[in-house]
């Protein structure tokens, strides 16, 4: 076949054929008969093609090595939380899916790794088998938040709808972590795992109705619960000496920091509640909470109604001990000793109350007037109450009990433009005189240089 | 900032991100040399400028692009901008204010409910997002609004957005959404 477009440079010829001479292809001027290329040997780069020979002649694709390892971590992973065969499946089929996926097919082995994990995780949450991302994190040896990083893209990727983890779902899988059975531990700090993963449900159960869990990482708060079950079970002298640190490394577990603090979160509410039961006469404190846990846990509905009635009827005295002060300060001396005498406690405890019940009010002249000054009052504590509310309630979460003062909005942005006229002493200054200027690159040049003198 | 209903949430907004270029080339040691409230950073390349009327601080690079964040409304971004850039052009530069644009503006807002995040993200999926081992609070990104909200359960949400517009109609879409898994606050 002739070549169009090359000419010869013997003589120029653009007479130029394909010829081949024992398979290999040389381009001939059929005129003079100078070789003007020899084949596609010419034009390799030196050291061999970019492609190499194996894959040229391979016949079919042969599955990406990475890809093959990849799947063997699942397996291998899957085989270590000892998943039933469904999930190792369909993590298989995700994992396969996003490794070709343009976002994951190029990036670090490390990443790759993390992704084996994040399938893992996804199908386990899929099939109902709860594991926390901290376990997986663990497995894998990497960083939680790098995990939670691809998991999200991923779940993105492949359009998955992953129900979220309850804390109470995971505690059983998590509480097997625990080495505390009679097998690993002497007899005394034996507990059975049934009954420790009963106890610790119980117990964060409580804590999520008194805003200890909601918002805070699983992990810790298990933790906490599983210490302060194990140690309600036999609140022996001996095991409530233990403190975390130890019963962290008789379980062989890692111990989280924020553990500590959820211990002493749970036991404030504990104590709260351990104030309320009517057959216990000595002060309830967290040191002997623990104790009564097992009493507490058990009745904890009742008792919780009851903290919440006494605490109630605690704000309604400090209510009504405010409304008779500012009552003293607005009405007619005559008329407050009237009114106090006459409006029984639970009268002037109702106007107190929620907006609702001020539709109730006694149809007394004096008590209007009792009415009117306990509104001005009452408009104040609802403002203060619906910013932080965490004052009228029994529990809440610390920052709403520790609120920040909220930044008042200022009234200059309203009187901005955007398009004043700037004056130009504003921007003087903001620029250093000549002569400061000299001063500040002589004191620069002095500093720098006593600092390379001392080095 | 008026919802749906009778009550007025207050939307406050704490930082209004802006851009905008000076078209033509800063000298930055000459900034860092006559300029008051500058802090030079040579590894990075750029000067961070501080305003004190609009609390406003800037950083400049060399190319003549500025970014300014700390002002708390947009024309208190453009002032100080503007502001930025007449002090440029004392220091001897051929400044021209060109190209602002405010480029994102968060804000906070407080809901008088708490909020039961886990029916939310149930309610919303995919628009909401909850991994609680990672972060405290449920994402929810509006794409056409180009805001995302993050709702914590105290009832909390900081919101950004584009500009004030966005995110005062983010908020009052999501109200709405958030006022049927509200949380009642005891027990």
């Amino acid at each position: 076949m002739s070549r169009p477009g090359l000419s010869c440079p013997g003589c120029g010829s653009s007479n130029i054929v394909e010829d081949d001479l024992y398979a290999q292809q040389q381009l001939v001027c059929v005129d003079c008969g100078s070789v003007v290329s020899e084949g596609a040997l010419a034009n390799d780069p030196v050291g061999g093609s970019e492609v190499s020979y194996s894959r040229t002649t391979a016949v079919a694709k042969k599955p990406c090595m990475n890809l093959i390892k990849g799947l063997q971590r699942v397996k291998a992973l899957c085989r270590t939380l000892r998943v039933n065969r469904e999930i190792e499946d369909l993590s298989e089929t995700y994992y396969n899916q996003a490794y070709q996926h343009k976002s994951f097919i190029k990036v670090s082995l490390n990443k790759k790794e993390v992704l084996a994990g994040c399938c893992v995780l996804v199908s386990c949450r899929l099939l109902n088998w709860p594991i926390t991302m901290g376990t997986i994190s663990c497995l894998l040896d990497a960083d939680s938040m790098v995990v939670g990083a691809v998991y999200e893209e991923m779940v993105k990727i492949l359009n998955i709808k992953a129900p979220i983890i309850n804390v109470t779902d995971v505690m059983e899988a998590h509480s097997q972590e625990y080495k505390i059975s009679s097998v690993y531990v002497p007899e005394e700090l034996a507990e059975n795992s049934k009954d420790l993963t009963k106890r610790a449900v119980a117990l964060v159960e409580l804590a999520a109705d008194s805003w200890i869990v909601t918002g805070r990482k699983p992990i810790p708060i298990m933790m906490a619960a599983i210490y302060l079950a194990w140690q309600s079970l036999k609140p022996t002298k001996q095991r409530l000496k233990y403190s975390l640190d130890k019963f962290c490394q008789i379980a062989k577990v890692n111990k989280h920091k924020p553990a500590l603090k959820r211990i002493t979160e749970m036991k404030e509410v504990l104590c709260k509640l351990g104030k309320e039961i009517p057959w216990v006469k000595e002060p309830v404190t967290p040191d002997n909470v623990v104790r009564l846990m097992e009493d507490i846990l058990q009745h904890r509905d009742a008792l919780l109604r009851r903290a919440l009635r006494t605490h109630e009827d605690a704000l309604l005295a400090d209510c009504q001990a405010s409304c008779e002060d500012s009552l003293i300060e607005e009405t007619a001396p005559s008329q407050i000793s009237e009114v106090v005498e006459q409006t029984p406690d639970l009268s002037s405890v109702e106007l107190c109350e929620s907006n609702a019940e001020r539709a109730k009010q006694p149809g007394d002249g004096d008590d209007n007037q009792c009415a009117a000054s306990e509104q001005h009052s009452y408009t104040q504590g609802s403002q203060d109450s619906s910013q932080n509310w965490g004052k009228r309630v029994l529990f809440a979460p610390p920052c709403v009990i520790h609120a920040k003062k909220r930044r008042v909005e200022q009234p200059e942005p309203k009187d901005v433009t955007g398009d004043e006229e700037i004056s130009d002493s504003e921007i003087d200054s903001y620029i250093r005189t000549p002569r400061e200027a000299r001063d500040f690159a002589l004191a620069q040049k002095m500093f720098s240089m006593s600092e390379s003198e001392k080095s | 900032m008026d919802s749906s209903n009778d009550e007025a949430l207050d939307i406050i907004v704490t930082n209004v991100v802006a851009t905008f270029r000076t078209r033509c080339h800063l000298n930055l040691r000459t900034i860092a040399l006559e300029g008051t409230n500058v802090i030079y950073k040579p590894e990075v390349g750029k000067v961070l400028m501080k305003l004190r009327k609009p609390m406003i601080t800037a950083s400049i690079w060399s190319s003549g692009k500025i970014i300014c964040t700390g002002a708390t409304s947009e024309d208190e971004a453009k002032l100080g901008a503007r502001r930025l850039a007449r002090c440029l052009q004392k220091l001897g530069f051929k400044v021209r204010f060109s190209a602002f644009k405010v480029v994102n503006v968060l804000a906070v807002c407080s809901m008088p409910f708490a909020v039961h995040l886990i029916d939310f993200t149930k309610n919303n999926r995919p628009i909401a997002s909850y991994e609680p081992e990672l972060h405290p609070a449920a994402t929810y990104r509006i794409k056409n609004l180009k805001a995302t909200i993050q709702v914590f359960s105290t009832g909390s949400l900081t919101v950004t957005g584009p500009n004030v517009q966005n995110v005062a109609t983010a908020v009052e879409q999501v109200y709405p959404l958030l006022f049927e898994c509200q949380k009642p606050l005891c027990k």
